[in-house]
């Protein structure tokens, strides 16, 4: 590989070893076919600039490239950017771009297609909700020459490579988008190893190679066709009948009736979603320290894990999960024990325990979870009932406060800023919680402004202790998630956001 | 008659009018910020309020209803909170595929109600079964039907898609393969109800003076069936078909949430569960025209076809 | 209906108002108790199976009897405290309070039930007491309708005329003439409310719009049960074949008496 070696290499930790891990296949790979993908679609927009919903990010990394790309440790690897060198004070980022790529619509991709890309997310009167993300470490970025584009930032920023290998970093044809406007929603034009030819909502995306796609080889398959699926055990019939070849987010109850078939694969996650509970530190009963450790001592988590993921998930004692490299595993929670949880509630104040309204999600996790919480919160006499919420209007109401106690998930970001910052920082756009710590605050800003990962490290170790002792919210469990997939699909593989990539799927003969 | 029916008709405006206030303000009432709704987990503070001017979330709730009203007379139902999708084009895509499982759903209840009533073997040897099969009809629930379809079809069998709804353009058997199971768990309330509508007129007719004479001239039973009393007594059916509408929009929401057809049904209890505001209201005033609009024409038919019979309204 | 009809929607009735009433007795197990052997099969110590937190599915089956009947007669009964008097006014005294009666009805009963219950429950929200007052809400235009045809049939005849002449009060006369002679058809409409109830209440449950878990409610078990047709079917259909039997059950009641 010709890429040059960024200080940015530390800070990956495994180096490319493991990029090639998958092709190691003694297989060849062979061209053709159609894959068919069975997907519960959320999707509103294929236009990356406003994407925030999860399963959009399917699709966009098939019609788009990102200037960087995760490796299945969540390494960074090059992709439209074939290298990069960082400067001395880390505050200024040269990108060396890949040449001869050209985007569906025939204009090239360069330097300055780069700038309008970032530049677009940064205009606030575009309004793109990346913005909030790139505004406060991206001074400008500069075009150098027709392939090489620096992006100076405001600080030191080891967190820009990962924001560049999601939807910050998917490149949109700036002729497109500017001809097209809010049509671009529909009809993305990028530079992926695919072409969307057709969305019907609620239906199905047609998509079809691009034969001018720059990666040489690539892709294998004609076309891929994304059909939305009501739910899962629509998937796994549909899995059963060859009518798709690939179903996701399945969870460990979902795939029992498909183990162990001869002509099906599972391939569980690897780092799952993580789960916890979460309640306002400030409100009322939850601003007391001993309250809070009284309902974590009363939570069962192995058995949550047992019941809800039958025990193919992992207990969490902290955000982080085994095989990322800021995990910690002296960084421990509060132990099951009921005994203990009574006695602290009537230290807190409430022999008799308490009655709360636990919020709902209309969705089978959260339905399973809290009626588990609730049977071991009875058994130390805290009543909770569970209030049900329409899942697309649960977390304004998380946000706006109106909901207080409620379980809550969230997948894993490729850098730990990613998602520490934002939950746990008093600054944090998703701090719910309201959780404020001057300590934790401090040690989450030095380690987003440091290059060295045995720093970061110790720092975050520091900062996940810390929350995790002050209990905004009590770490639940990490959970198992497979996808299936038909016997003769080749070469998938998890990356640890959740996000399955197809890009580089083939079908071998059935 | 003509006026009566004008009249009738202008009587629809202040209903719709009334309808679509009252389901404006209940649910600006009762529901909280869209905004936040619209944009999901990942959205910060800022774009939620620059969101909020756009929709005019921060104008009284009267001027946000004059708005919408004012649009909608011009056919623009607005956009979707959820989807950013022009609601008339979202509905306009949806209603073809309610219509056609309704259409086909009436025309097998209708035409098995009658056939089943009207040969003469199978009205003396199976009244009793009918009786039973019209009573599974109108008092299972559709969810009961569909699952239990797809648990014997599908999952054991494995004949037939478990759901989903594939174009024609597709191929039109595996159209027609995805339309079975919806059909039958739709058409089996009907079935029920016009079997017994029909039944009774039926036997009305029969008893009537002019088929006895058909009789005695020596027609057959079966001529005499189908020939003379199965048209007289196929009308109450038809107005009943009109009346029904109500009925069969709740079943097509129930059918096509369990086979997650994408009609007008499912775009409606997905826009309740998103809290799709703008969705909700067109559907929810789109039902309620529909079915006051079936009302009057089954009135009409009926008029028409009975001419003693007068409004009295 | 026949004859046997009428006896099994009798004998239906009778067992799921014993299931209601002896719940506690008769459940082999604590329906709200999870497990670690998630839907498993029938077996000897769960009947119809375990559902998808390890409960048992009998014991849900049963208890959910209770929510079911609640619903269905609390609903029939607002229908019916709603309807009754406005069929009797408008039947009895006619003119121009039953013009605007009969048009108020008229518009309700043209409004879908299922969909306006759908509109009004995501509302207010999903809970018991919730449900009953909507659902009573949907069905009082029907109720109106048919007892205000009856009173007007009762009006004209001879023993009410009669009573008029004698020179009894209004409310007299209703209370002694016209309320014995429409409470059949009221009795046979009440069951029928409640059949209908109990059908639409099961359908927004099954819609997502029930009684919030864990409450052990039939509509809302088939609906969770869904997701797992391939595993226990049992979860879905033991739940489902208890809403139809009881629905139908009181329907049959109701139509023989109409």
């Amino acid at each position: 590989m010709a890429w040059k070696l960024g200080r940015r290499q530390a800070i990956a930790g495994l180096g490319g070893s493991l990029l090639l891990g998958n092709a190691a296949h003694a297989e060849t790979p062979r061209n053709g076919g159609t894959l068919n993908v069975g997907l519960a679609s959320d999707a509103k927009t294929y236009d990356p600039i406003y994407s925030v919903q999860f399963t959009e990010r399917h699709v966009l990394y098939l019609v788009f490239n990102t200037l960087v790309k995760y490796a299945p440790d969540f390494s960074i690897q090059p992709e439209l950017a074939a290298s990069w060198e960082t400067s001395q004070d880390g505050k200024r980022i040269v990108f060396t771009l890949q040449q001869g790529v050209t985007f569906h619509d025939g204009t090239p991709f360069n330097a300055d297609a780069v700038k309008w890309n970032i530049d677009r997310r940064l205009d606030p009167t575009v309004n793109s909700p990346q913005r909030e993300l790139l505004a406060p470490v991206i001074a400008s970025v500069e075009v150098l020459d027709p392939h090489r584009v620096a992006f100076n930032l405001t600080k030191p920023s080891p967190a820009i490579f990962s924001l560049l290998g999601e939807r910050p970093g998917f490149m949109v044809s700036p002729t497109s988008w500017q001809k097209l406007g809010k049509e671009f929603a529909e009809h993305p034009v990028g530079t992926g190893a695919f072409v969307l030819k057709e969305w019907v909502r609620g239906s199905q995306v047609v998509l079809e190679k691009n034969p001018n796609y720059w990666e040489k080889g690539l892709p294998y398959l004609d076309r891929i066709v994304v059909r939305d699926l009501a739910g899962s055990v629509v998937g796994v019939q549909r899995l059963l009948t060859g009518e798709v070849d690939y179903v996701g987010e399945l969870t460990a109850s979902d795939v029992r009736p498909i183990e162990g078939k001869p002509d099906i694969v599972l391939k569980p996650i690897k780092v799952g979603r993580w789960y916890f509970l979460q309640w306002h530190v400030n409100a009322p009963p939850f601003d007391n320290a001993k309250l809070r450790q009284a309902i974590a001592h009363a939570i069962d988590r192995k058995r949550l894990n047992e019941i809800t993921m039958r025990g193919q998930g992992y207990v969490s004692d902290s955000p982080t999960p085994e095989g990322l490299w800021w995990y910690d595993p002296t960084v421990k929670s509060y132990d099951y024990d009921p005994a203990k949880a009574k006695a602290l509630l009537a230290e807190a104040g409430y022999p008799n325990g308490f009655e709360y309204q636990l919020s709902t999600p209309q969705v089978a996790i959260f339905q399973q979870i809290n009626q588990l919480l609730q049977e071991q919160f009875a058994a130390v006499g805290i009543k909770v009932t569970l209030q049900p919420v329409a899942s697309s209007e649960w977390y304004a109401r998380v946000v706006d406060g109106t909901t207080n106690m409620t379980p809550t998930r969230w997948t894993q970001r490729a850098d730990p800023d990613g998602l520490l910052y934002i939950l746990f920082d008093s600054k944090g756009f998703a701090n719910t919680m309201k959780y404020r710590n001057d300590k934790v605050d401090a040690l989450l800003e030095e380690a987003r402004t440091t290059y060295d990962i045995g720093t970061r490290k110790r720092l975050y170790r520091a900062a996940q202790q810390q929350i995790v002792t002050d209990l905004p919210m009590v770490p639940l469990i990490f959970g198992a998630e497979y996808a299936a997939l038909r016997g003769n699909v080749r070469g998938f593989e998890w990356i640890p956001d959740q996000i399955p990539r197809f890009r580089e799927l083939w079908k071998a003969r059935a | 008659m003509l006026r009566l029916i004008v009249r009738r008709a202008l009587m629809m405006i202040p209903t719709a009018l009334l309808v679509s206030a009252l389901l404006y303000f209940s649910v600006t009432f009762l529901l909280g910020s869209p905004a936040v709704m619209m944009l999901g987990q990942d959205a910060s503070p800022q774009a939620v309020a620059a969101l909020n001017a756009k929709y005019g979330f921060d104008q009284p709730v009267v001027v946000q209803y004059a708005y919408w009203l004012g649009a909608a007379l011009q056919g623009d139902l607005g956009r979707s909170y959820t989807t950013q999708q022009s609601v008339a084009k979202a509905i306009a895509v949806c209603i073809p595929v309610t219509l056609e499982l309704s259409f086909w759903s009436i025309l097998l209840a209708t035409s098995l109600a009658v056939v089943l009533n009207t040969i003469p073997a199978a009205r003396w040897l199976i009244t009793r079964a009918t009786t039973a099969v019209n009573l599974v009809g109108i008092t299972v629930p559709n969810f009961m039907l569909g699952i239990s379809l797809i648990f014997l079809f599908s999952v054991v069998l494995g004949w037939l898609p478990s759901t989903g709804w594939v174009p024609w353009s597709e191929g039109v058997l595996l159209h027609l393969r995805h339309m079975i199971m919806p059909v039958l768990t739709l058409s089996s309330y009907y079935f029920g109800v016009f079997s017994i509508v029909y039944r009774a007129e039926f036997r009305d007719v029969v008893q009537r003076m002019f088929i006895r004479v058909a009789q005695a001239k020596g027609l057959g039973e079966w001529r005499v069936a189908f020939r003379h009393a199965m048209p007289n007594a196929i009308l109450p059916v038809i107005t009943f078909v009109g009346i029904s509408t109500g009925q069969l929009t709740g079943g097509a929401v129930v059918t096509e949430t369990i086979f997650s057809m994408p009609g007008t049904g499912r775009l409606f209890v997905a826009a309740i569960e998103g809290r799709d505001f703008p969705v909700m209201l067109a559907i929810g005033m789109l039902i309620v025209i529909g079915v006051v609009l079936m009302n009057l024409l089954a009135d009409i038919a009926y008029t028409i076809a009975n001419p003693q019979i007068r409004f009295d309204a | 209906m026949t004859r046997p009809g009428l006896w099994i929607g009798f004998l239906v009735i009778a067992t799921v108002v014993t299931l209601a009433l002896l719940a506690p007795e008769l459940a082999p197990h604590d329906p709200y108790r999870s497990g670690v052997d998630m839907l498993d099969l029938p077996s000897r110590a769960h009947p119809l199976g375990t559902d998808d937190l390890g409960r048992d599915i009998l014991s849900r089956v049963i208890h959910g009897a209770r929510t079911s009947l609640a619903i269905g007669f609390g609903a029939a009964m607002v229908g019916m405290v709603i309807g009754v008097p406005i069929g009797l006014i408008a039947g009895y005294f006619r003119g121009r309070l039953d013009f605007v009666l009969v048009a108020l009805i008229d518009l309700f009963i043209a409004l879908p039930g299922l969909v306006l219950a759908l509109i009004i429950t995501v509302m207010i929200g999903p809970s018991v007491r919730n449900l009953v007052l909507v659902l009573g809400f949907v069905m009082w235009p029907a109720i109106a309708r048919l007892v205000r045809g009856q009173t007007l049939a009762v009006r004209e005849t001879v023993f009410v005329e009669a009573a008029r002449a004698v020179g009894g009060s209004q409310g007299w006369i209703i209370r002694r003439h016209v309320w014995p002679s429409v409470l059949p058809v009221v009795a046979a409409q009440f069951a029928i409310s409640v059949s209908f109830a109990i059908f639409t209440s099961a359908s927004l449950s099954f819609l997502g719009l029930g009684i919030p878990p864990p409450a052990a409610d039939w509509g809302g078990m088939v609906r969770s049960g869904y997701d797992y047709l391939a595993i226990n079917p049992l979860m879905s259909l033991a739940p489902g074949a208890a809403v139809t039997f009881t629905v139908m059950g009181f329907y049959v009641i109701g139509a023989s008496f109409k």
